[in-house]
């Protein structure tokens, strides 16, 4: 208690070096949260979202691109007696009348139903009354929504809903709404829609096709037969398989992704324990006769030793729940930034609430906790070298800083060979990522020798004496401090090498694949249907476009592509593209391929495939293995012809059209390219088409350029996380200068008083202050530099190919790395501003009074 | 003795000077309505008990610290200064060209070598041959070998004795000492006050210290002690 109370007047005694400690903290919280929110929150939306329409299904069949006979069915329900199936056709659409969001359709046979999904409430349909329910059987284009969504929108029954999908728009007519006791059930009908079967069939043109069959078989050995029984019935294209395993490759799509967003948000943490560990320091030396005392009268070590990190973790408590409040209140941008990334890059999502788990708060609070004892660890463990006779002085410490230079520059180098040797095998990703952290923990390390050589050079004679002053001063001011002064500059350092390697890593990648689209995008317009997002798969364009563009005046030739999902031995769901003709042509960079451009095209016609490079290098795949791919004819071995560069974060693959139509039953198209007449003009073209579709066919027609520009808003929106969280780190840095230059002043208030009271001026005073925190800056942007070109290549080429196997050719800018010295010179100037104004107001009388 | 030439010519002129301390609601009164005049080449000592107003009273002198009320007149080779009505920025100009002080805690800074110490202010005044003038006055305390030394290095008596030539080195018409033998044992006490009686004496400038110790006082023109924020002469 007593140690307790000791810490708690320790923590009010210094306010202003509180406050730091407790922001620093809190921001790194806040990060942690944020982030793990967002995430969370995505995964949570998806699982809760496939958890309603999944309902108790055990197993689904699956088909190919075209989807399930809906014989298939009926072969189940009649031929087996298998009554615990259900058919399904399920997609997004976008709802006109919901703002546009997008909505999972779900059709539904509502006599079969029953066992899979009472508790989405379709068990109430029976329930609903006679005429609702007749409607919803008996009329075409009739639909249910959940009761918050009529609420939300004020949708009454009988009103219609328009929706989209792809260039179609369709009606329906909303007959009942379900409403649920249960708030998971409430929320995952927030995005739901549930129509008849064959209504959905008509919506997402599937006559006669299921999306998939449901099916609950017991937990117990007649699974196996079960099992059996209905694979006997299923035709060549159609596959069983578990619901859990199928949602959890879904989730597993994004795990590189996320992974990545944590390992970013733990940057600021780890930045913050350098103001910790400064904080805790400064406190430890300000109370250094007390401790004396306290020892004199019969404190032990230990005691001390507790006292200390009691008043680190009462900070670091502060400061941990109010990162939890702000990470709750950053979540709100962060899930929004995820969801846009994850709708880009990987599948449609509907975010629309922050799932807050005690879990995460949990973990934020025990992180910023930990990220403070730790910081405090080694200052607390000073001020057990206090002893009762004689006061531990600041000197002494610094002595000892010097003394224990090689060691630390030892830990340095250390620090640095583990962190290699964690990199370079193809470990875990998590592992990889902790190599980068020993990387950054490294360079920290040898930050203290590099600024004692940097002050021994000044220290020459020869230079000594042409430098002003104020200029000496400042550097034997720094030199002086080293402990505290190396803490902040390494700080510093950490977050603007992470900002020089975080945008080199961006540059490189934004340059690679502007040069990828520009040599992959060949043709001069480009037509597909309206999607949802980025993402989405599978939409059709209409046959009679196509007809349009391959007679319309100025087009030489149509190229088209059919990009659907199908299921690959040993990787799940991958993409696959069906295309008439190669659109980059010779421009195509291949990683490997069985031979020159056209020997490879001819190879690919004959039936090869074109495997993108994160395929390969996640699947370990190169050209002569196969593939084995599950057609609408069965499984079919698929030979790999080349591996071709492809920033995608999917794996995939690409057919020759003909071979697609081949192996799959499937007659639809997904986009067109088009290549003008010599001398034709492209823009005036696409104005042409775009008037002759106008009210006739929804269309995304877009030019060459156009098409690129979306595809680099897309890696720019991707980024932009990235981006905020680097630079909330950088703020965390420069609240560690600010917190060191303030430490240190108030440590140098009675030689401020002596310095006024011979006569330095304010202006003088404020000069010295600049000069200190500008040569920080400026060697923490020193050491930056290298250590973010470092930072750099790992990210390029161990984490980016191990993440999502991309190949990056790194490209250098010199303005990355002036632009990182200026931030680093810039944010620590702007942080002694207010040390510097509060050492100008400083009455000399009084600093010199000071004990 | 007082020097003749300064006996007509007051340099420093206090009238009606109060000094009072606060603490939240209660205030303490340390400097009570002092008014006293001192002259060119004397030297005053400042006797009283800890707390009694001495350092006070030469931190106003000094312009370091601003008074509650009264004035402060400070006679300089051109004009007379009101030094209480001075801009915070005059103050310490004023201060960097016509006041040296030394403290009881030396207050050297520990980054500069004893030469860059002593030259600081001609530095900061942006003169050109601070180096040389510090280094001959170093010759003129007996610490001309440890001229690259850092104070840490240094005994007491030696640090007090660079502080004494960081106090002289820009000529100034006051120095002003604030027990500036408290730190020292006897011996070297008594070495750092004759140097500092030297070479005031011999350059005619005016000495006001604050000490308890009453053999310093001795030595004084003219003695006043301090008490219930009172100036009392004693002797002279």
């Amino acid at each position: 208690m007593v140690l307790l109370r000791l810490a708690w007047g320790g923590v009010w005694r210094r306010p202003l070096q509180s406050l730091f400690f407790i922001v620093g903290v809190s921001i790194g919280v806040a990060m942690i949260i944020a982030i793990d929110l967002a995430n969370s929150s995505a995964n949570r939306a998806f699982t809760l979202s496939t958890d309603a329409v999944v309902g108790k299904a055990t197993h689904q069949i699956v088909g190919g691109p075209s989807g399930v006979e809906e014989g298939v069915y009926l072969r189940i329900r009649r031929e087996l007696g298998y009554r615990n199936s259900a058919p399904i056709i399920e997609g997004y659409v976008k709802v006109k009348s919901l703002d546009g969001q997008p909505m999972r359709l779900l059709g539904v046979e509502s006599f079969a139903e029953r066992p899979f999904r009472e508790e989405l409430g379709t068990a109430k349909m029976t329930g609903l009354n006679q005429t609702s329910f007749s409607a919803f059987m008996a009329e075409p284009n009739t639909a249910l929504i959940g009761a918050n969504v009529s609420d939300e929108y004020r949708l009454a029954i009988g009103e219609s809903l328009e929706i989209q999908v792809g260039s179609y728009h369709h009606k329906l007519r909303i007959v009942d709404v379900i409403a649920s006791e249960d708030r998971r059930i409430r929320r995952s009908l927030k995005d739901l829609l549930v129509t008849d079967i064959a209504t959905a069939q008509e919506v997402f043109d599937r006559i006669g096709k299921l999306e998939r069959i449901d099916l609950i078989l017991p937990d117990d050995p007649s699974n196996t037969v079960a099992l059996k029984r209905i694979e006997s019935v299923l035709p060549p294209g159609a596959r069983i398989e578990s619901s859990d395993a199928r949602r959890g490759a879904v989730i597993e799509m994004t795990k590189a992704f996320r992974l990545n967003l944590t390992a970013l948000s733990l940057l600021a943490l780890v930045v913050g324990m350098f103001l910790i560990y400064n904080t805790v320091s400064f406190s430890v030396i300000q109370r250094r006769a007390v401790i004396g005392r306290l020892r004199a009268i019969g404190m032990t070590r230990r005691e001390v030793f507790a006292m200390i990190l009691a008043e680190a973790a009462v900070l670091g408590v502060a400061g941990a729940l109010l990162g939890v409040g702000l990470g709750i209140v950053l979540s709100r941008g962060a899930i929004g930034m995820v969801t846009t990334s994850i709708n880009d890059l990987f599948f449609v999502s509907n975010v629309s609430e922050i799932d807050i788990t005690s879990l995460t708060l949990l973990k934020g609070v025990l992180l910023g906790i930990v990220a403070a004892a730790i910081g405090a660890l080694i200052p607390a463990y000073e001020a057990t070298r206090v002893s009762p006779v004689s006061t531990l002085q600041r000197s002494a410490i610094e002595s000892r800083t010097r003394r224990s230079l090689r060691w630390i520059s030892i830990g340095g180098v250390a620090a640095l060979s583990l962190g290699a040797s964690m990199l370079l095998p193809e470990w875990h990703l998590g592992l990889t990522f902790l190599g980068v952290l020993a990387v950054l923990v490294g360079v920290a390390l040898l930050t203290p020798a590099f600024m004692r050589g940097c002050a021994a050079l000044a220290g020459t004679r020869w230079l000594r004496r042409r430098l002003p002053i104020l200029g000496n001063m400042a550097i034997r001011d720094i030199d002086r401090a080293l402990s505290r002064t190396s803490t902040a500059v390494a700080a510093l350092m950490i977050a603007v090498s992470v900002i020089v390697g975080v945008s080199v890593m961006i540059g490189s990648f934004r340059m690679t694949v502007e040069r990828w689209l520009t040599d992959l995008l060949g043709a001069d317009i480009f037509i597909s249907p309206p999607a949802i997002a980025n993402s989405q798969m599978g939409s059709r364009l209409d046959p009679d476009a196509l007809k349009l563009f391959e007679t319309f005046p100025g087009i030489a030739q149509v190229a088209t592509a059919r990009s659907v999902e199908v299921d690959a031995d040993g990787m799940g769901r991958i993409t696959l593209s069906a295309i008439t003709r190669d659109i980059a042509g010779e421009k195509r960079h291949y990683k490997s391929a069985v031979g020159n451009h056209a020997e490879t095209w001819n190879a690919f016609q004959a039936g090869g495939l074109i495997v993108n490079e994160p395929l390969a290098t996640r699947y370990q795949r190169s050209i002569g293995d196969t593939i084995i791919l599950l057609t609408d004819k069965g499984e079919n071995p698929f030979e790999i012809v080349g591996v071709a560069y492809d920033y995608d974060v999917r794996p995939g693959v690409m057919m020759s059209d003909a071979v697609y139509r081949s192996y799959w039953d499937d007659p639809h198209l997904s986009s067109a390219a088009l290549f003008v007449k010599l001398g034709v003009d492209v823009d005036e073209k696409i104005v042409e088409l775009k008037s002759v579709l106008a009210g006739k066919l929804d269309l995304i027609i877009r030019s060459n350029r156009a098409l690129r520009a979306n595809a680099l808003g897309v890696f720019d929106r991707t980024f932009s996380i990235f981006v905020a969280l680097q630079m909330l780190s950088a703020v965390v840095a420069f609240i560690g200068v600010l917190s060191a230059l303030m430490s240190l002043q108030l440590e140098r208030t009675r030689e401020i008083g002596a310095l006024r009271s011979i006569g330095i001026t304010r202006g003088q005073l404020a000069k010295l202050t600049l000069l200190e925190t500008g040569l920080m800056g400026a060697i923490a942007g020193v050491i930056a530099m290298p250590t973010g070109l470092v930072l750099a290549t790992i990210l390029i080429y161990i984490i980016n190919l191990r993440s999502f196997g991309w190949t990056l050719q790194m490209q250098l800018q010199p303005s990355q790395f002036s632009l990182a010295f200026v931030v680093a010179l810039i944010s620590a100037l702007l942080a002694s501003i207010y040390p510097a104004w509060r050492m100008g107001q400083m009455q000399p009388a009084e600093a010199l009074r000071t004990e | 003795m007082r020097s003749s030439d300064a006996v007509h010519k007051p340099l420093i002129r206090i009238s009606g000077l109060r000094k009072i301390y606060w603490e939240g609601d209660q205030n303490h009164t340390v400097l009570d309505g002092i008014t006293e005049e001192f002259y060119g080449g004397e030297f005053v000592c400042l006797h009283g008990k800890s707390g009694s107003g001495k350092s006070s009273l030469l931190n106003l002198i000094a312009g370091i610290d601003a008074p509650s009320d009264g004035d402060i007149l400070i006679q300089t080779p051109d004009d007379e200064i009101a030094l209480n009505r001075l801009t915070e920025r005059e103050r310490t100009l004023f201060r960097r060209d016509h006041i040296g002080f030394v403290f009881q805690f030396f207050n050297l800074i520990p980054t500069l070598t004893v030469v860059e110490n002593v030259s600081l202010p001609l530095n900061l005044m942006g003169k050109r041959d601070a180096h040389k003038s510090a280094a001959s006055l170093l010759d003129a305390v007996g610490l001309g070998e440890r001229t690259n030394t850092y104070p840490d290095k240094l005994s007491g008596g030696e640090q007090q004795r660079v502080a004494i030539a960081r106090a002289l080195v820009h000529n100034p018409r006051f120095l002003l000492a604030d027990e500036p033998t408290g730190n020292l044992d006897a011996e070297t006490g008594e070495s750092v006050l004759s140097l500092l009686l030297r070479l005031t004496r011999a350059a005619g400038k005016t000495l006001v210290m604050a000490t308890h110790a009453t053999e310093i006082a001795e030595r004084a023109d003219r003695v006043f002690h301090i008490d219930g924020g009172k100036l009392n002469l004693q002797k002279g």
